[in-house]
């Protein structure tokens, strides 16, 4: 497999009044194309630093982070928001749909927005997701598992290369968790997406290829898992 | 009742504190807004009463004018006339205070400007040292020097003064009919009938400096003129107290007590064998004219006033109930951990009171400023000195109250709503949830999504959206209304002189005094037209009152050098026994009368039936056009002025001055119309720019909240990749849309509000068109969408120094 992205010896430091704190410290690690990584940790541990610099939406203070042999922006906010446009995917835990959109629309909105306007496969990801029934319902018409579908679908759309999510089942009970991970890790596989996802839900673990444990901003394990979901 | 309860919202709200000081500022500038119109208005009232008063510092406003401007009467026959008055007195109310002769003659000051003679058409008036009514207001401060005393000394009006950059001391030329004399200058002052500086039956003052009226003691009128001394053409009479006498701006007859007087005095002007014409004070066109115009300037300020305080409470009620709503999350928190929803209202009770305690703190000190420019720009238009000022404290509570109110009310409401909210909803978000509109959906699914979110977004809110609509249709009801009546004014009055009338200078004539004007005409080959205008027509309303209006005769309404502009009918002819005559619009709307019609009326008290046979636009005192054959026929006067088209190279001249009892150029009354037009907007122009503060403001404020409100959803939109340029184009289109939204909202208003100033403008005297300018709808619209569109660069930066780190923390949370 190829490799989609390289982060080496990695630094994210933070100035408080009680001095620099290190919320990410010397990180190292190499993601594949086509892995489903979850990055486990407690609260503190920097996971959603990490994510945000994988996303680009943070800078890392030192370090470097190439995403397919190509240095990833940082400190310039147009040029971060291009590479978050052209390589990234994001599932937020309370879903963020757009309420005056509908399911469909919701898909449409982003696909426009990074030039990709494309109706028969909004569609289809919207089957992928089980969703094809609702295409013209308002997100406040359906289940927060269904709106988490939605958000998956969305932010797949585009086919990004790589798909970050946090904390995306935090908010939805263990049954609609189960089947909104279900959906993601079969969008992921029909799509060849790679994915990392944060969490410290380790009932998650069973939908990864792969397991980063991180804690007080280093990576204390790494280890590929095999998924149980195929 | 928590200290650290209301400690924790002090410092909640702090954290706001640009949309905190933005509601303090709209309570205070509401306060200001209140305090200054209000105080505006109520001091106007003092102005005249302070000049007209009847003692030691006031000028005496006499009560009635007896005259005669085609005469002159012997110092005896006054003294008759006043004896037989005085013998016959049996009015017990109101007593007779003095009856006293003047001489007030039209003429000319022969004006020496860098070189170049200037004749100015001027009054003279001959006031001796003890006279009683109508003496010469010389306030200090505001006046100079003395009354004239010598056969050489003149007082001269302080309007003029400084346009003619005259002094104390200096020497002029003053001419009357074919005389003129040479007078030293000992004083200037103010004249209670001329505040309106302009020669009678003339509705337009000419430009400061354009026409003098000065005031001599007798014994220099009779130098001036060659007549014995206390000679006459005017008698005035004063009563003690003030009889009531009709405003003819109202509908009611208000004119009982002085017509008593009245009728008085007829009686002893037969006795006398006196021919004369009685003017009340509502019928002195001079001192009706101030009159209303301060009334409509008071008017004004009541609407003008509430207009100000229901934006301000639209911005108040929308500024505070989002100050109070961004609470719901902290206050649902607090009801979590068991706090009482008393306990927490207690403090959204305290915040409302604090804010408008502050906000009206600052506009009460503020307002006493705002009312002092506005006297001071009254004063410096009117050129009379305001001097009582004051704002009493039943103003201050008039403002005050309803506006704490409002403030109360909008900032607990929005607390009560918070306050009985379930927690839980409100902690997951649950509470913001809500359904699209199928109908929007419906109507914008054919545009590009981006658009589509844009407008759904736009309209997300339709109660706020609503209420900026209507806040900014009033503030541009505050600023293009009287943009829009202006422009209609002007567009008909000087369009009407500079298309439909073609001379150079009107000369007005004595008796016979035309054939002379004719010869000067033919040595200097110049076109001349007769003309009769006389302000002696007279007819009886559908209330019952006589009304005045003024009655003009031309050889012809086509070929001649002053057309009209004809709105329906036809001009008049010859044909037929009974004379046909066309009349302005604003008198057959008040009489209820219509082109075709027959009607009786009376010209110079003869009683006389005319055909209507057009109606005319562009006439802002009520005119009746004849045939100049039919006129003469009825009044017996060949002309009363002569319209003259000057050849390139011929100038009015001394000569022309000499042979005339006042000369009025063509293009002096267009100046005089155009900055009397300008004056009037400028004294509502504090209040124009005010209504374009309010817009921007408005606009502004419900711009901030929709992308403040906006800021989830906007950081997903850039978290998902969204450039700032794509969603910089989102949030134009949406400003634009409000923009253009607003700006046909706030032409209507503009539109309406021009329509109610019209109306509160136009009386029998005074009938203002409402003529619709176009270019000043496409400003007003053009306006609008510029300052909508103005707020998209605010809505970028926020995008550009939007934290998405921290955006995304909050959207896990």
């Amino acid at each position: 497999m190829t490799i989609l992205l390289k982060m080496e010896n990695l630094e994210r430091h933070y100035e408080t009044p009680a001095g620099i704190v290190k919320a990410l410290d010397g990180v190292t690690f190499e993601i594949k194309q086509g892995e489903r990584v979850i990055l486990l940790g407690p609260s503190g541990s920097g996971k959603t630093t990490l994510l945000n610099c994988l996303s680009s939406l943070d800078s890392p203070t030192s370090g470097n982070y190439t995403f397919k042999d190509k240095q990833v922006p940082r400190n310039h906010s147009e040029k971060m928001t291009s590479f978050r446009r052209e390589n990234i995917g994001y599932v937020f835990q309370f879903f963020n749909l757009l309420q005056d959109l509908t399911v469909l629309e919701n898909i449409l909105l982003i696909q426009e927005l990074s030039g990709k306007k494309d109706h028969a496969r909004a569609l289809e990801l919207l089957k992928l997701v089980g969703l094809e029934a609702e295409v013209d319902r308002f997100p406040g018409e359906i289940s927060g598992g269904q709106q988490q579908r939605v958000a998956i679908a969305r932010s797949i759309a585009k086919r990004p290369n790589l798909l970050l999510g946090d904390e995306l089942t935090g908010n939805l009970d263990t049954e609609t968790s189960q089947k909104v991970m279900t959906a993601l890790v079969r969008a992921c596989k029909e799509e060849n997406i790679t994915s990392v996802f944060v969490t410290h839900d380790e009932g998650l673990v069973r939908y990864a290829t792969r397991v980063i444990r991180i804690d007080s901003g280093k990576i204390v394990s790494d280890e590929s898992v095999n998924s149980e979901v195929e | 009742m928590s200290a650290l309860l209301n400690k924790r919202l002090a410092r909640s709200l702090w954290r706001t504190k640009l949309r905190l000081f933005a509601v303090i500022f709209m309570v205070s500038v509401g306060v200001f807004a209140g305090l200054t119109f209000g105080g505006y208005s109520h001091n106007l009232d003092s102005m005249y009463e302070t000049m007209h008063k009847d003692d030691d510092t006031g000028a005496n406003l006499a009560d009635l004018w007896i005259d005669n401007r085609t005469t002159t009467w012997s110092a005896n026959q006054v003294a008759d006339f006043c004896d037989n008055l005085e013998s016959s007195w049996n009015y017990e109310e109101f007593s007779l205070d003095s009856c006293e002769g003047r001489n007030i003659i039209p003429g000319a000051m022969f004006f020496d400007n860098n070189g170049n003679e200037e004749i100015i058409n001027s009054l003279w008036h001959s006031i001796s040292e003890d006279s009683n009514a109508d003496r010469i207001w010389m306030p200090e401060g505001h006046a100079d020097g003395r009354l004239a005393i010598t056969a050489d000394e003149i007082v001269i009006d302080a309007h003029v003064m400084e346009p003619l950059d005259l002094e104390i001391g200096d020497n002029v030329t003053i001419g009357a009919g074919s005389s003129s004399a040479d007078f030293t200058i000992v004083g200037y002052g103010f004249h209670p009938v001329h505040v309106f500086m302009a020669p009678e039956g003339t509705a337009f003052p000419p430009e400061a400096g354009e026409y003098v009226v000065g005031y001599l003691s007798q014994l220099g009128m009779a130098r001036l003129t060659g007549e014995e001394i206390g000679s006459s053409n005017t008698i005035l009479l004063d009563v003690e107290g003030t009889p009531s006498f009709d405003f003819p701006d109202t509908n009611e007859y208000e004119g009982e007590e002085i017509d008593v007087i009245k009728s008085m005095v007829d009686e002893s002007l037969n006795v006398s064998e006196l021919d004369a014409r009685v003017r009340d004070r509502g019928q002195n066109e001079q001192v009706e004219i101030m009159r209303q115009d301060l009334e409509a300037s008071k008017r004004m300020a009541t609407p003008f006033t509430i207009m100000i305080a229901a934006i301000a409470s639209i911005t108040i009620i929308l500024s505070l109930q989002r100050l109070v709503q961004s609470q719901a999350k902290e206050i649902a928190v607090l009801r979590t951990l068991g706090v009482k929803r008393q306990s927490l209202l207690t403090g959204y009770l305290y915040t409302p009171i604090i804010i408008g305690s502050i906000g009206c703190i600052l506009g009460c000190l503020m307002g006493p400023f705002g009312m002092n420019g506005m006297l001071d720009f009254y004063q410096q238009i009117i050129g009379v000195p305001i001097i009582v000022r004051d704002i009493p404290f039943s103003l201050y509570a008039a403002v005050v109250v309803p506006t704490m109110i409002v403030v109360l009310l909008s900032g607990i409401f929005p607390a009560l709503k918070a306050s009985r909210l379930d927690p839980l909803e409100v902690l997951s978000g649950k509470n913001e949830m809500r359904v699209g509109s199928k109908t929007l959906k419906k109507l914008t699914s054919w545009m590009p999504t981006t658009l589509g979110l844009s407008v759904r977004s736009s309209v997300r809110k339709p109660i706020r959206l609503t209420m900026t609509f209507v806040a900014v249709g009033i503030s541009l009801m505050l600023f293009g209304s009287i943009q829009m009546m202006s422009a209609g004014i002007e567009d008909t009055l000087v369009g009407g002189i500079e298309d439909d009338q073609r001379w150079d200078a009107q000369v007005y004539v004595g008796t016979d005094g035309e054939f002379a004007v004719l010869d000067w005409a033919e040595n200097y080959s110049a076109e001349a037209e007769l003309l009769i205008e006389m302000p002696v027509g007279s007819v009886t309303d559908p209330d019952e009152i006589e009304r005045i209006f003024t009655v003009i005769g031309l050889d012809t309404y086509s070929q001649g050098m002053r057309s009209v502009n004809l709105l329906d009918g036809n001009k008049p002819t010859l044909e037929g026994d009974i004379p046909q005559v066309m009349m302005d619009e604003g008198s057959l709307i008040f009489l209820n009368w219509e082109v075709n019609d027959i009607q009786t009326v009376t010209v110079n008290g003869v009683s006389q039936e005319v055909e209507i046979v057009g109606s005319t636009r562009g006439e802002f005192i009520r005119t009746m056009y004849f045939l100049r054959t039919d006129l003469t026929q009825i009044t017996g006067v060949n002309a009363t002025s002569v319209y003259l088209s000057l050849p390139e190279g011929v100038e009015v001249n001394t000569e022309l001055g000499e042979i005339s009892v006042g000369i009025v150029e063509r293009q002096s009354l267009i100046d005089g119309i155009e900055s009397l037009i300008e004056q009037q907007t400028q004294i509502f122009q504090a209040i124009m720019y005010l209504g374009l503060l309010f817009t921007i403001a408005v606009m502004l404020n419900t711009m901030i909240m929709n992308v403040a409100e906006r800021d989830f959803e906007l950081a997903t939109l850039r978290v998902l990749g969204a450039s700032t340029k794509r969603l910089g184009g989102m949030l134009l289109f949406e400003s634009l849309l409000i923009g253009i939204i607003g700006g046909i909202v706030g032409v209507a208003f503009a539109y309406g509000g021009a329509i109610g100033l019209a109306a509160s403008f136009s009386s029998w005297q005074f009938y203002v068109p409402i003529v619709v300018v176009p270019s000043v709808a496409y400003q007003l619209m053009g306006g609008v969408i510029i300052i909508a569109i103005a707020m998209t660069p605010i809505g970028i930066w926020r995008l550009r120094r939007m934290d998405l780190v921290e955006k995304v923390k909050d959207l896990s949370q």
